[in-house]
Order: structure tokens, then C-alpha cells, then sequence
């Protein structure tokens, strides 16, 4: 085809800078995009047929209706043929009512066999699926925080959602109804061969063919789509940034050059989907041309051998009833023969994908989380609060510290407050203690008990963890203060909210502490979220609290509020807490000041400001910021 | 087994269209005034179709007919052979001369066969290539449009509407729509022709056959029809299932610090286990369904088949003219039209979506705009910058009252800093002054001109806004900053960035300078980086009148004073309004104003405020470092009542 590819859209490279405005959006390819298709492997068709396993009758009896299938459908073709060039053909009337029953009732049959092949094969796809979707969800509860820590939240979803989808499609449709197909080719090639075969020669010779375009037009018409998925998602990208910053946009008056970009990229996609369909467009026109082209040939080739006696004249019992029944049958045996072959090839591209998603679905499976407790850990009881660092080093990557020799020590009850710029490692400390990871080198222990000795899911229980990130799930607030202790009741709940004095705060929400939060319910405000995270610390009642950031986002009206519920909570606790506004760790039993992971000062608030170094510089840096 | 609960009456349900300002009828008129706008292109693929189908047909009949010619060329029917095959109905009585040997009868079908199918093959080409091209021409210009319109709309529609459902307007609605010209229009069109056609074709065989076969028909349909309202709905349902179980396992990724945290693994996994356990149930429930149906309808021409053979015969035997080959065409006309019925229940499913995708569409290009131009706008040059709110109040949709009777005037060049919890209305009362919406009392006035007096680009463009959470688009840092002037040249941009205190880092820190691209939602930039680029951007056109909404809130403290450094440069000599928490933004402010639930409660300077001991006075006092530290730093304490000169060489004679 000649017609021109619609130009892909240019990078910023080639720009001089702020000419003209060239796109609105620039969407970048994303690097590690994910194989869409990988090759049939039989490891992994092993491996998923496992799953079939606990639903072995279940699998049986639909081997046998796939079986029964695969005989029925050319069986069908072959007796409306039978019937017409029997008993019709013969004008023998009470065989063709003979006929016409057994027709009917081996449709009944075949009806029935296609139900349970279609139902067992959909709920078997569908347990195996479910099983997947569980042991997925099992799996990724027992990964390590490195593993969150690395991988985008859009990808673990995608295991779920797409790569389950594909493993699903390939066990419903492409194992089964591939299964089948081959029976239909199987049945209909036997018939047609024991009524000619020179004809079914011929036939056979076009086979191939229909094989070759659909895989030549499979791939081609693939690749188009690709192009227009991605082309959308350039006009998808554009349209939702251009949503969320229609303030900007109409602030800075830029409609009219918005409109005409947006024009182009969806002339851009539009061009895309006409060079997609015109792809389309020939192809399946072409499987039409293909079969109407044989059957010409077929009545030719037919005539030719009925009327003299073509070119088996010599063989004998072949005689010109025989050979015009055959074309007959061919008729109606011919488009079962051809439209199986196409499925299949239609088949073989699903199982591709199918593979790329169980491929995927199993590297994750196999990927074992980090062991962060010994074999002899124990729970442990009531924690002190005792937490000592000794000499810890610790590296996301082994050869890149990111924390140096840190050493300290947090008697029960003392609140430690570690400041420093971001990327210094205070962060990294607060993951050390909450155990998602451990020390590359040093010693951590609580109450004394180095932490690779305590059962990590019982440590975390009786810490307390707030971050700048205050997650709430969908839920009531109610529900979301009770993650902290799940078996707490409603008035433990509101005792808890009580006791941090916002009880009052939460119940101006539009139904108090019963308001829907999340995805699907309304917005609480940052300070909101924050004295609902407050709540569930409170409640869980832990013998360490972390507060990271706790109330960097709350603005000073709300902070003040805060800071008092604060105070409650970080009361008999041993507390670690890391936060911007220098004026929450005032009152810290001890300041710990890093620096690129070396902890560089230490003391209290009143010490550090007369030594005069690191930190009274940072807080006179404070000083003069709300000062002016 | 359980059932599904009931299907919930969303606005996917055609009987309660969104809008009651529309009804199905005007709707479908409308579609149609679409449609006819591409009447030419539409015309043409309709034309197009039919010329294909009657091919299909002469192919079908030809094929029919070489059968019969074989056959009685072979066995001829006579006197003597009653048992043989019967003479072929040549169409039209063209019948070829008689001199034509069997065998070159046989090769012209053959050919003519063959021949059909060509042209066919050629024209199926075209006319998917045709409806490919309308399609997209309608979807282009819909889009367009649509994208057009929302980008003027007032930030009343966005508040009102969840920015996914506004994107899908653009991308899926608008597909809803164009399919009414090729997914309905054309297919009532073809469809109505097309089964005239078939059954006028299979009438031209035999009358009673016809009758007998199509008996089935109803059946058919009403089976379609049973699988859309039922199995939909449910297939919907548990699509929705679906998302909810997708949804805890995306919480659980996001929150998976509180889910460790709190050690909730085993919960989870319960609760997701629930979440799946209910998908396969509700799954099972419509695979049932699916299975009884699918089957059912490929059945039922199967009976078809069986009333053919048996009636078929019958006549076969008893009626001289009719031949094994119509027998051969009968069966494939058969399956064409049940093909065709089966459509009829598509066809209803699409006129649905359309609807809805219409409504929806439709509301956006309706939807009035309310904050306009005047029609004889004043025409003025730069403005000075005099701001005036006269009595001004301002009420949301749903009735709740933003903001009452605002009241208070500024004069060129003064800052004005605005302080109140969250929900204040501090926000509001910036985004009225470049008309985002119209106060609904009271006036300002720029100038002592009514705002509703400008031009509105102008009065836009005279106006330099940086947000709380500034939002830069996925382009380059160029791009960004030249955002409202896109033909701004490269100088003009570095002295924005100049002014913002941008430029250092962006030559510096920025692999590729200026060209850096930035990722989405600038997320590769710090927060303060962020917020110069935003500074730089409303700076770029120089403009009289500037508004900070909380630039320094998502900043940390370690890292604020750089961006106040840059805020003070870009209030020089323009009349700036900056909602501020921190007392150093407060302190340089010409008029401070505070605000509660709407009203304003204390106006006047930090000073005056520092003096009446009022809220002001708490806000500011929990920031200031505490007296002890400042002894320790060797720093004089806080001179809380000392009059300062509050913005010294900032402000043009400021009454501070």
C-alpha cells in the first residue's frame, strides 16, 4: 500500500525552545514497556494446566464434550448433505422424514454437548483464574518492603487485571475450542477424502494458504492496533492533563492553541484507525475472496469429473451419482473446514498473549521475599521500647550505603526526633526499626533482642506507624481508625479519638466517624486524614510510634490542633519522629542531625542551638524564613 | 446458585436519560442532523452495501445453480428417468444457447462464480476503507469540538464533575455517538433493504417454504432480546465486582506501609479472598446463562435446517420446478437471515449506548457559558492595578455561601496577604478575580472598571496566577514556563526564570536545560523547583496584577526561602494577592485579610493585627521560635510590638 504513514509525533530535541508550542503533552515512551506476546512454551502450559488439577472431574468431562464436538459439527454438515442426496434426492419420503428426525435429534445432542463444553470450560477458566488471583494476592501480603519500594503499583495491578485476563482467555477459548477445531478438521478432511479425493487434494493444497494470510495479516493488523492504542494514549494523556489544569489553562488564556493541538493528535489517532482498518479492510474480504474462489474451482473441477468422468475415468466404482454427491458434501463440508482453520490461527495469537501473562504471573510467584527473621525468632512480649542502633550500615543496594556507622540509643519512653535535608537518611532509619529491612552491617536490637531474632509480623504489631502518606482505605472513617486494632468496638473507637481530643473534629465530617473515605467516598481534608491516622495509632496503643512527616501538609490553623493530640499520644511511648517544621521537636528527649547518612550532631534541642553548628545554623535558617 | 442483586439503575440505563432537557426523540433527531451533515459519505456506503449484498446473493444463486446444471447434466430428467435431476432455472429465463456443450455451461458458472467474488473482494475493500474514513471525520471533528468547548467552560462544571467522567466524554461518549451514524443509521438502512431483499429472494423460490422456514424467527429474536436485558446487566455487575476486588489489591500496593504496619496481612487476604469468592459466584451464575443461550441461538437455525429438509423435500418431490440446487441456496439464505435477526438485537444495544453517549456529549456542547466577554468590551491598555471588591459574595452551585460581602480595595502595587483555615474561601476569593466565576453580588472592579466590563482574555492575560499545587504539563521546561505566551522567545523565558530564581537551577541542575522534559505532574522536580517554574510562568507576560495561591504549602521549611526569595521579586511593582501562612509573608503584606467561613473578620496590617490579639495573633505566635531559642542562638527576641517598615523598597507607598 502506498499510503503514507502519519508522521509519529516529534520530540522536543529538535526544538529550538519556545518558538511555537508544539504538543501539550509529550508522552514518553515508557522504557521497560512489558512483552505483549511471548512464544508457546510447554514449562509454562505445564505449569498452568497444574492449576487444573483440583478440578479434575470438572476437566474430564469437558475433554469428553471437546472430544464429542470435535466429531459433531462436520457430522451435521455431512447428513444435510446425506439427506439431500439420499432420501431427497431419491424422492423417498419416509426416509427423508427418518432423516430429518435423526437430524434433529443429533442437533439436540450436539446443542447439549456445546452447553457443558461452553460452561465447564468458562468455570474452569475461571477457578484457575481465581486460584491465580489468590495465591497472587497471598504472595504479594509475604513481599518484602524492598519489593513495594521498587515496583510501581501500576504493575502489581496489571498482574491481576491484565495478565490474569490473558491466562483466563487462554484456558477458556484457546486450549478447548483449539481442541475442537483440530477435531473439526480432522472429521471433515475424513469425510471429504472417503467421498473424492482428488477434490479433497485440492483442498488440501489451498489449506496453507488461509493459513499464511491469516498469519500475515495477524501480525500486521497487530502491529496497526499497537499504533492505535498508542496514539490514544497520547490523546488520553493529553485530555487528562489538560483536565487537571484547566485552571492554568484558562489562566493563561491558551484555549485556541490547546484546541488546535488537540486537533492534530486526534487527526493524528484517526489516521492511525484508518490505516488499521485498511488493513482490516483487505483481509477479510480476502478469506471471503479465498473460499468464494474455491468453490468456483469446485464446480468446475466437479462438473469436469461428473460429466467426463475427470481424471480418475479408470478407477473403478467411481461413477457420476458417487462424484455428484461429493460436491454436495463438499458444499457444505467446505466452510467448516476453512472457518477452523482460520480459528485456529485466530487461537494461536490469544495463546501468544495468553503466554506473556502467565509468563509474567509466575516471575512474580517465584520471586521469594527477603528472610528478615532467623529460624529460632521468637514473638515477643510486651515491648520496653528499648531501641539501640549499633554501628548499623545499611544500603538499598549492598554497594551503595545510604546510612554509615549509626549508632544511638532510645531508652522506653524518649522521643527521638531526627532532622536533616531530604535524601540524608531519616527516612532510611525509620524503615530500619519498622523492619522492612535489615542492617546490611551493625547490630539493631529492642529491649535488647537483635531484630533478626523477632518475629517481624509480632514486632509490627506493637509499633505504631505514621507517615506523610496517610493512606486511608475505602471504608468509614470508623473502619479505617480500627485497621489499628481490629477487634476494637465502636466505643474503644471513639474513646481513642477522645482521648487525642479531636473526637469533636471527626464529627463535623458530613456522618461523623461513619463518613465513606477512598476512592469511593468524599475527600477528607490533609489535616483530617492526618488525626484519623493519629486515631489509629492511638488505638493500636503501640509501645514504639514512628511519625514520619506526620504534619508536614496541614496547614498552621490545623496544626495547632494537631500538635495537642500530638503531644497525647507520643506520652509513655518510646517515639521516633521525623518532621520539616523544626518547631515539633523542640521538646525531644533527643535530636539526632544527619547528613548524607552520618549522623553529624546530637543532643537536645537547647544543646545543639549553643554549640552553634549544623543544627542551630538549620533552625536559625527557620528563624528567618517565618521572620523575614 | 445465587442470583445477582439487582442491576443498579446507572445512567447506562436508557430510560433515565441524564438530561431531562432532551428527550430520546430530539436526541435521535439530532444524531440524525449529524448524520446528514456527512449525508454524501454516508449516501455513498450505504449505496456500497447494497451493491454488496445482492452480489453475496448472485454468488449464492450462481453457486445453487451450477449444482443443478451438473446434476442434470449428468442424469436429466425424462419420461423414462423420473428419479433423475432436474432441469436448472437459469435467472431471468438467460438461458445460454442451447449449442453450449454441459461442460463450458459448467466453466462459465464456474467462472461467473468466480468473478462475482472479485468484484466483491474489490468492493468489501472500498467500502470499509469509506466507513473507516467517515467514522473517523466524525470523530475528529465530535472530539474537537467537545475538547473545544471544555476548555472554555467555567470551573463550575468542574467541580461538578469528576475529571474521569469529563475525559470519557471526549474518548468513549464520543464513539457512543458516531456509532448512531455507522453502527445504526446505516444498518436500519441495510438491514431493512437487506431482509426485503432475502425474503423477497426466498418468496421468488417458494412462498410456503419461506414462510415455514422464517417461522422460527420470532423465537430468535426474542431469545437476543432475553440475553441483552438479562446477561448484560450482569456482566456488567460483575465487571464492577471485578473492580472492587482490582481496587483492595491496588489499596494494599499503595498502603502497604499501614498494612504491614499494623500486621494486617491475614485480614487482607480475607477480605480480598471475600472480593473474589463473590466474582466466580456471580461469574458462575452468568456462564450458566451464557451456555444455555450462545448454543441456543446457533440452535434454532439448525431447526430451520430441519423444517427446510423436511418441507424442502416434501416439495422437492411434489413440485417439478424446484431443484436440489435452490435447496443448496435456500440453506445459505437461511443462515444470512438469521445472521441479520441476530443483528436487530445489536442493533438496540447500540442505539442505547448512542443515546447515552449523545446525552452526554450533547450536555457539554450545550452546557452555557457563563463567564463571558462583554459584547462591547472597554478598551483599555495595561491596567494599573487598583483592585476593589465591593460588597462581594459568592455562592456555589449546590447554595452553600463561599464568601459574604467581601468588602475592601487595594491600591497598584500593594500586597495583600489573605489568612484562613482550610475552606475559608481564601481560594474563592482569588479565583474571582480572574472571573473563573462571577461573584454572585457585589462587584470588583480593576481600575474602578467593572472586571465584567474587559475583555476576558485580556483581562486573563493581565493577571499572573501561581497555584498551591502548580501544574505543569508533560513538556519541556520551556514549554512550561512559556505556557501563556507560547511564542515567547528564549530571552523572555530566562529573564521569567531570571526573575523567579529559576534560571541556576534549571542550567545547572537540569541535564538538558531548558529542554528537560518534565514527567507528569513535574514529579521529577522538587517541590520548590516546581513552584519557581510556576513563578516564572506567571511572570512571563510582566503582568500588573499577580496571585499566589499558598505557593510555600507543599514546600519544605529547609527550602522555603528560596522560593520567597523569588516571590519577592516577582511582587515588584505589581498589585499582588498571596494567601500565606508564614509570618514572614505576612509581615511584608500592605493589607492583611483574614478570613472565617466566608467573612472576612480582621482587615488591617500585621502590626494593627499583632495589636487586637484576635486569631491573627494565635496563628502567628504558635510559628515564631520560642524566646528561649532565640537566647540560645545569641538572636534578639521576638519584636512583636515594634512597628516595621513592613515591604520597604517592595511597595509603592504602601500605608503600612
Amino acid at each position: 500500500m502506498s499510503d503514507v504513514l502519519p508522521s509519529a509525533p516529534r520530540t522536543s530535541s529538535d526544538k529550538p525552545g519556545g518558538a511555537h508550542a508544539k504538543a501539550i503533552t509529550l508522552v514518553r515512551r515508557d522504557d521497560d514497556r512489558e512483552d505483549l506476546r511471548r512464544p508457546l512454551s510447554w514449562t509454562l502450559m505445564r505449569r498452568l494446566w497444574s492449576y487444573t488439577r483440583p478440578y479434575a472431574p470438572m476437566r474430564a468431562t469437558l475433554m469428553v464434550c471437546v472430544m464429542l464436538r470435535g466429531f459433531q459439527v462436520p457430522l451435521m454438515a455431512w447428513m444435510i448433505a446425506a439427506i439431500i442426496n439420499g432420501p431427497i434426492t431419491d424422492k423417498n419420503w419416509s426416509g427423508l422424514r427418518w432423516g430429518a428426525a435423526g437430524f434433529a435429534a443429533f442437533a439436540l445432542f450436539t446443542y447439549l454437548t456445546l452447553h457443558f463444553r461452553q460452561r465447564l470450560a468458562l468455570q474452569l477458566g475461571e477457578r484457575v483464574v481465581r486460584d491465580l488471583r489468590q495465591e497472587i494476592f497471598a504472595h504479594l501480603q509475604r513481599m518484602d518492603m524492598a519489593f513495594y519500594d521498587r515496583t510501581k503499583v501500576g504493575r502489581i495491578i496489571s498482574r491481576m487485571s491484565s495478565d490474569a485476563e490473558a491466562i483466563r482467555r487462554g484456558i477458556q477459548d484457546v486450549l478447548f475450542v483449539t481442541l475442537v477445531n483440530i477435531g473439526h478438521i480432522g472429521v471433515a478432511a475424513a469425510i471429504m477424502l472417503w467421498y473424492d479425493p482428488p477434490l479433497f487434494a485440492l483442498v488440501l493444497a489451498m489449506s496453507p494458504l488461509i493459513w499464511m494470510l491469516n498469519r500475515y495479516f495477524g501480525r500486521r493488523i497487530g502491529v496497526a492496533w499497537r499504533q492505535v492504542q498508542e496514539s490514544m494514549s497520547r490523546v488520553t494523556a493529553t485530555l487528562a492533563e489538560s483536565v487537571s489544569g484547566i485552571r492554568v489553562t484558562q489562566g493563561f488564556v491558551r484555549q485556541e492553541v490547546n484546541a488546535g493541538l488537540f486537533h492534530d493528535l486526534v487527526r493524528d489517532h484517526a489516521d492511525y484507525n484508518v490505516r488499521a482498518q485498511k488493513l482490516a479492510g483487505v483481509y477479510i474480504p480476502l478469506l471471503e475472496l479465498n473460499s468464494q474462489f474455491f468453490l468456483s474451482i469446485l464446480i468446475v473441477l466437479g462438473g469436469y469429473q461428473v460429466l467426463h468422468q475427470g481424471f480418475f475415468a479408470g478407477i473403478a466404482g467411481v461413477s457420476p451419482e458417487m462424484t455428484f454427491a461429493a460436491v454436495v458434501v463438499f458444499v457444505f463440508q467446505l466452510p467448516q473446514f476453512f472457518t477452523s482453520i482460520r480459528t485456529i490461527a485466530q487461537q494461536h495469537n490469544v495463546a501468544l498473549t495468553a503466554m506473556a501473562g502467565a509468563e509474567r504471573v509466575f516471575a512474580l510467584l517465584d520471586r521469594e521475599p527477603t528472610q528478615l527473621e532467623d529460624a529460632d525468632a521468637i514473638a515477643p512480649p510486651r515491648i520496653e521500647g528499648r531501641v539501640v542502633f549499633e554501628d548499623v550500615t545499611f544500603g538499598y543496594h549492598p554497594d551503595r550505603p545510604v546510612l554509615h556507622g549509626i549508632d544511638f540509643i532510645a531508652e522506653p519512653g524518649q522521643t527521638i526526633a531526627l532532622v536533616g535535608h531530604t535524601g540524608s537518611g531519616k527516612s532510611t532509619i525509620i524503615k530500619l526499626i519498622s523492619k522492612f529491612y535489615l542492617p546490611t552491617a551493625g547490630q539493631l536490637t529492642i529491649d535488647g533482642v537483635d531484630v533478626r531474632k523477632l518475629e517481624t509480623d509480632a514486632l509490627i504489631k506493637q509499633l505504631g506507624i505514621v507517615l506523610q502518606s496517610n493512606f486511608l482505605f475505602t471504608g468509614t472513617v470508623l473502619d479505617n481508625i480500627r485497621v489499628g486494632k481490629p477487634e476494637a468496638t465502636d466505643e474503644q473507637v471513639f474513646d481513642a479519638a477522645r482521648r487525642l481530643d479531636c473526637l469533636d473534629l471527626l464529627e463535623t465530617l458530613p456522618n461523623g466517624l461513619y463518613t465513606q473515605v477512598g476512592e469511593k467516598g468524599g475527600s477528607l481534608s490533609l489535616g483530617q486524614r492526618q488525626l484519623v491516622c493519629f486515631c489509629r495509632a492511638m488505638l493500636a496503643d503501640p509501645a514504639i510510634l514512628i511519625l514520619d512527616e506526620a504534619t508536614s501538609s496541614v496547614d498552621t490553623m490545623t496544626e495547632a490542633r494537631i500538635q495537642k493530640a500530638l503531644e497525647v499520644l507520643l506520652a509513655g511511648r518510646t517515639s521516633f519522629v521525623v518532621a520539616h517544621r523544626l518547631s515539633t521537636i523542640r521538646h525531644a528527649s533527643q535530636v539526632l542531625v544527619l547528613d548524607h547518612g552520618h549522623i553529624v550532631e546530637r543532643g537536645t534541642h537547647a544543646e545543639l542551638l549553643k554549640q552553634g553548628a549544623v543544627y542551630a545554623n538549620l533552625y536559625r535558617q527557620f528563624i528567618h524564613a517565618t521572620d523575614a | 446458585m445465587p442470583a445477582p442483586s439487582k442491576p443498579r439503575s446507572d445512567a447506562s440505563q436508557p430510560s433515565t436519560p441524564a438530561s431531562p432537557a432532551q428527550t430520546n426523540g430530539q436526541l435521535i433527531v439530532r444524531m440524525c442532523g449529524l448524520a446528514w451533515a456527512w449525508r454524501s459519505q454516508v449516501l455513498r456506503c450505504v449505496l456500497l452495501q447494497l451493491i454488496l449484498l445482492a452480489l453475496a446473493l448472485s454468488g449464492l444463486g450462481l453457486l445453487g445453480l451450477g449444482i443443478d446444471v451438473i446434476g442434470h447434466a449428468f442424469d436429466p430428467i425424462s419420461e423414462a428417468n423420473p428419479d433423475g435431476n432436474k432441469p436448472p432455472n437459469w435467472p431471468f429465463d438467460l438461458t445460454p444457447p442451447q449449442d453450449w456443450a454441459a461442460m463450458s455451461k459448467v466453466g462459465f458458472v464456474g467462472g461467473l462464480i468466480f468473478a462475482v467474488a472479485a468484484v466483491r473482494f474489490v468492493l468489501d475493500r472500498t467500502s470499509n476503507i469509506w466507513i473507516a474514513l467517515l467514522v473517523q471525520d466524525i470523530v475528529v471533528k465530535l472530539r474537537t469540538d467537545v475538547y473545544d468547548k471544555l476548555q472554555r467552560l467555567s470551573f463550575r462544571f468542574f467541580d461538578a464533575n469528576e475529571s474521569g467522567s469529563i475525559i470519557n466524554r471526549v474518548t468513549g461518549d464520543v464513539q457512543a455517538v458516531r456509532m448512531f451514524v455507522d453502527q445504526v443509521l446505516i444498518q436500519v438502512l441495510m438491514m431493512a433493504v437487506s431482509l426485503t431483499f432475502f425474503t423477497a429472494y426466498m418468496f421468488s423460490l417458494h412462498v410456503t417454504l419461506t414462510l415455514a422456514c422464517l417461522a422460527t424467527t420470532p423465537l430468535l429474536w426474542l431469545l437476543t432480546g432475553y440475553f441483552g436485558r438479562v446477561v448484560k446487566p450482569a456482566y456488567r455487575k460483575n465487571r464492577e465486582q471485578f473492580d472492587d476486588a482490582i481496587r483492595i489489591v491496588s489499596e494494599n500496593a499503595q498502603g502497604v506501609h499501614v498494612v504491614k504496619g499494623f500486621a494486617r496481612q491475614q485480614e487482607e487476604i480475607e477480605k480480598f479472598t471475600q472480593a473474589n469468592t463473590k466474582i466466580v459466584d456471580l461469574a458462575s451464575w452468568i456462564f450458566w446463562r451464557v451456555s444455555v443461550f450462545v448454543p441456543l441461538i446457533g440452535f434454532i437455525p439448525q431447526l430451520n435446517l430441519v423444517i427446510l429438509m423436511v418441507f424442502g423435500g416434501w416439495i422437492y418431490i411434489h413440485d417439478p420446478s424446484f431443484t436440489i440446487g435452490m435447496l443448496v441456496v435456500f440453506s445459505g439464505l437461511l443462515q444470512q437471515f438469521s445472521g441479520q435477526v441476530g443483528n436487530i438485537a445489536q442493533l438496540t444495544n447500540s442505539v442505547q449506548r448512542s443515546l447515552i453517549g449523545a446525552t452526554r456529549v450533547f450536555e457539554i456542547l450545550d452546557a452555557p457559558l457563563d463567564v463571558q466577554s462583554p459584547d462591547m468590551p472597554t478598551r483599555h491598555g495595561r491596567p494599573r492595578g487598583d483592585l476593589k471588591f465591593d460588597c462581594v459574595s459568592f455562592g456555589y452551585a449546590d447554595g452553600t455561601e463561599a464568601l459574604s460581602e467581601i468588602d475592601f480595595e487595594v491600591r497598584a502595587g500593594q500586597v495583600v496577604a489573605i489568612l484562613g483555615a482550610t475552606g475559608a474561601g481564601k481560594s474563592t476569593l482569588m479565583s474571582l478575580i480572574p472571573r473563573f466565576y462571577d461573584p454572585t453580588r457585589g462587584r470588583i472592579t480593576l481600575d474602578g472598571v467593572d472586571l465584567k466590563q474587559y475583555e476576558l482574555d485580556a483581562l486573563r492575560h493581565s493577571i499572573g496566577m501561581v497555584f498551591q499545587e502548580s501544574f505543569l504539563f508533560s513538556n519541556t521546561v520551556a514549554e512550561n514556563i512559556a505556557f501563556g505566551h507560547p511564542s515567547a522567545t528564549r530571552e523572555q523565558i530566562e529573564r521569567a526564570a531570571r526573575i523567579a530564581c529559576a534560571h541556576d537551577f534549571i542550567t545547572q541542575d537540569l541535564e538538558q536545560g531548558y529542554d528537560t522534559l518534565l514527567s507528569e505532574g513535574g514529579s521529577n522536580l522538587s517541590g520548590g523547583q516546581r513552584q519557581r517554574l510556576a513563578i516564572a510562568r506567571a511572570v512571563l507576560l510582566d503582568p500588573p496584577v499577580l496571585l499566589m495561591d499558598d505557593p510555600t504549602a507543599a514546600i519544605d521549611p529547609e527550602t522555603e526561602h528560596e522560593i520567597l526569595e523569588a516571590m519577592g521579586d516577582a511582587m515588584k511593582n505589581r498589585t499582588t494577592f498571596v494567601v500565606a501562612h508564614r509570618l514572614s509573608t505576612l509581615r511584608r503584606a500592605d493589607l492583611v485579610l483574614v478570613l472565617e467561613k466566608g467573612r472576612l473578620v480582621e482587615v488591617g496590617t500585621h502590626t494593627e493585627l499583632m495589636g487586637t490579639g484576635g486569631h491573627y495573633r494565635d496563628a502567628a505566635d504558635m510559628q515564631s521560635a520560642d524566646d528561649e531559642s532565640r537566647k540560645l542562638l545569641g538572636m534578639a527576641e521576638m519584636p512583636r510590638e515594634v512597628h516595621r517598615p513592613a515591604f520597604g523598597p517592595y511597595v509603592n507607598g504602601g500605608d503600612a
